[in-house]
């Protein structure tokens, strides 16, 4: 085998593309059950942007919280969340990581420091900053990440995190996944300041921008903020510039987009072949590896939609139980 | 009118008119990792917009009449065309006329390449650059013989210059416009070729070329010095930021000095010299050196390092491994740029922008 040139290990690779396949085999099949109307309520997503939840979370334990949003399904599977209870959840079952009573746009899962998808646009990013501020009061080292999509980067919570996050020094990092459209609303037409680079720098906090199709450049740039935020460094923004495969919500007719557009995307913006191809070609890992990962996760994703089908719904009785919490 | 809309979409001069203009403003410039991992400024896209309207109005006093610009994705137009309504509502005249390149936007620096070979179709006299060291590469790369007018909006740049853009636009105005001798009026520059396996891939830097251990481009940055292996540079210069301090706190070389100069590096612990060098703006690191020597323009020169990345002009680009031939050749009078200070300074003896008041004259006799 030859020598690794990456900046991960041989099986932190097989990991990585492990779960950026997950993600993908996960929303290709709900695009596919979404459509026969096996799903109940609205599904967004992710597909196509598996290289940011994966280069982020990679460098992320279970200690460390995340607030995502409600195209979250990649950031739940990243971050260690049960495939087969995710996909319950979104069936709504009782077998499902919030007992089927969430659905799609609530999953969540404290123990692996996922703090749920959200269905309010920007409302992750206080809840990420409460988690920067707990990990800095216990001294843990631990991180809060929030993840925005390029149109709720416009809601006012966002930005007052941004200044929360700065005058506090909060070990928190704004993830803005920047897909080029606010459901059909193109950037262009959406975002004033146009950077949002530009967006953090008014607060004081350092921007960057990468490539979001690029795992190896998410990856590394995450890394440095991360472990700056852990060591005292502060807030700051990373911005993925990245595709969307798929529409806004599942069922949209996508008039917005150019013709020919998304196929282009999957032919030449797909961060998991360009993933795969540099590390095959690096001569680190074999082409039939990452077949076998194939061959494994559409098993998982079977097996997950089965078991969700089969598990029972939620009763009547049900109905008040995980609503309220005593302290 | 002294320019058309030609079938293709592009503009052209009439005989005679005053010569047209590119500009070049790339809104993704000054993003990077060393904003985190440094200091490194930020400047905001309706500050690019402004060094636009700057530069428009030095060369509109110039007399250029039209300019050719690249659209982008970023903001910058859109900032520019509220500035010029604004002066067109106020009746103001102190802007060119802008025209908007007919192309796709894909939003990489392929828009920076494409953008140049059409303004060099147009035939324009000049390209004004605002971005950082890898934008003027890349319309270097692509200019021919069309002069460069060079405006820093980057993060480590050793080659723009870094002042007032009124001026730049200025010199590039009096440049274009047949002012001033072409000797005073521009600067040839060097460059180094960069060719993996017999001209498969090829590229260019106007600085430096840096081997590092790291075998994959990530986010492209150059910080870790201990993975720096070898350094090519055009010029050694103690007084910029990024790569090339490091050369030019060793032995100086200027950017019209005949020659390039090449350094084998190592980590600081396993090196006989250590110098300690501004790599990122506020990041003095520790570099080690093994040893160094001069390198002449045309001969080509196979690197010591087996495999790892390429960095061109400070950020990674290309991975190469044990099976890949690298060579890299030094190449002088590669391009031109308008020679800002030179231009200006010869203004002012020449009394280019200088009148006489008939009508005080007048009075006085």
């Amino acid at each position: 085998m030859a020598n690794n040139p990456f900046p991960l290990s041989r099986e932190d690779l097989l990991k990585a593309y492990r779960t950026m396949r997950t993600i993908r085999e996960f929303e290709e099949r709900l695009h596919v059950d979404f459509a026969k109307g096996d799903i109940p309520g609205f599904v967004h997503l992710y597909a196509g942007e598996e290289a940011s939840a994966t280069g982020i979370m990679m460098h992320l334990k279970d200690n460390d919280r995340i607030a995502s949003t409600h195209r979250g399904h990649g950031h739940g599977i990243a971050k260690g969340v049960d495939v087969r209870a995710m996909m319950a959840e979104i069936y709504g079952k009782t077998t499902g990581a919030c007992r089927g009573k969430g659905g799609s746009m609530h999953i969540a899962d404290l123990s692996k420091g996922m703090m749920g998808a959200n269905g309010i646009l920007g409302a992750g990013a206080p809840l990420a900053c409460g988690a920067g501020l707990a990990a800095k009061f216990r001294g843990d080292g631990g991180v809060g990440i929030s993840f925005v999509g390029d149109g709720a980067s416009n809601q006012g919570m966002f930005l007052e995190s941004l200044n929360l996050a700065a005058v506090w020094n909060l070990p928190v990092i704004f993830v803005v996944e920047n897909n080029g459209y606010a459901e059909s609303t193109s950037v262009e037409w959406a975002v004033a300041c146009d950077s949002y680079v530009d967006r953090a720098s008014g607060f004081g906090l350092p921007g960057v921008t990468v490539d979001g199709t690029d795992f190896f450049a998410v990856y590394e740039a995450a890394g440095e903020i991360i472990r700056r935020a852990r060591e005292g460094g502060g807030p700051a923004l990373l911005e993925c510039e990245m595709v969307r495969f798929f529409g806004h919500f599942e069922g949209d007719a996508q008039t917005y987009r150019a013709k020919g557009e998304v196929e282009e995307l999957r032919a030449n913006r797909d961060c998991i072949k360009s993933f795969a191809e540099r590390v095959i070609g690096a001569g680190v890992v074999k082409a039939e590896e990452f077949a076998a990962i194939d061959r494994e996760v559409l098993d998982l994703i079977e097996d997950a939609v089965r078991s969700a089908k089969a598990a029972p719904l939620p009763t009547a009785q049900d109905l008040l139980t995980d609503v309220y919490v005593a302290y | 009118m002294a320019a058309t809309i030609d079938i293709d979409g592009l503009v052209r001069v009439a005989e005679g008119a005053a010569p047209l203009v590119g500009v070049v403003a790339n809104p993704v410039s000054a993003r990077d990792i060393r904003r985190v991992i440094a200091n490194a400024s930020s400047l905001q896209i309706a500050d690019r917009a402004n060094i636009v309207l700057r530069v428009l109005a030095s060369l509109r006093a110039c007399g250029v009449a039209d300019v050719l610009m690249m659209p982008e994705q970023g903001g910058i137009g859109r900032h520019i065309d509220r500035g010029l309504a604004r002066a067109c509502n106020l009746g103001e005249t102190r802007f060119p006329n802008v025209h908007y390149l007919p192309m796709r936007v894909c939003g990489t620096v392929d828009d920076t390449r494409q953008a140049t070979r059409a303004m060099v179709r147009a035939g324009v006299a000049a390209i004004v650059v605002l971005g950082g060291d890898g934008t003027h590469r890349a319309v270097a790369a692509h200019c021919g013989a069309v002069p460069i007018a060079g405006i820093s909006t980057g993060t480590n740049n050793a080659f723009p210059d870094h002042g007032e853009p009124t001026i730049a636009g200025l010199a590039a105005g009096l440049a274009i416009t047949g002012r001033v001798p072409a000797e005073v009026a521009f600067h040839y520059n060097k460059c180094i070729d960069v060719s993996i396996n017999d001209g498969t891939v090829r590229e260019i830097a106007l600085i430096d070329v840096a081997l590092v251990s790291e075998g994959y481009v990530g986010a492209r940055a150059l910080w870790r010095t201990e993975n720096f292996r070898e350094l090519y540079v055009t010029f050694a210069d103690p007084a910029v930021i990024g790569m090339s301090a490091i050369a030019g706190l060793l032995e100086p070389v200027g950017r019209s000095e005949s020659g390039g100069l090449m350094l084998r590096m190592a980590p600081p612990a396993e090196s006989p010299i250590v110098v300690r060098a501004p790599i990122a703006p506020g990041l003095v690191a520790s570099v080690g050196i093994k040893d160094w020597r001069r390198i002449s323009h045309g001969v080509p020169i196979v690197p010591g390092v087996a495999a790892g990345s390429i960095a061109l002009d400070g950020e990674r680009e290309l991975s190469f491994a044990e099976r890949d031939s690298v060579v890299l050749t030094l190449r002088e009078r590669a391009f031109r740029t308008v020679n800002v200070s030179g231009t200006m300074h010869y203004a002012a003896r020449e009394g280019l922008l200088r009148s006489v008041n008939a009508l005080l004259d007048a009075a006085e006799e």
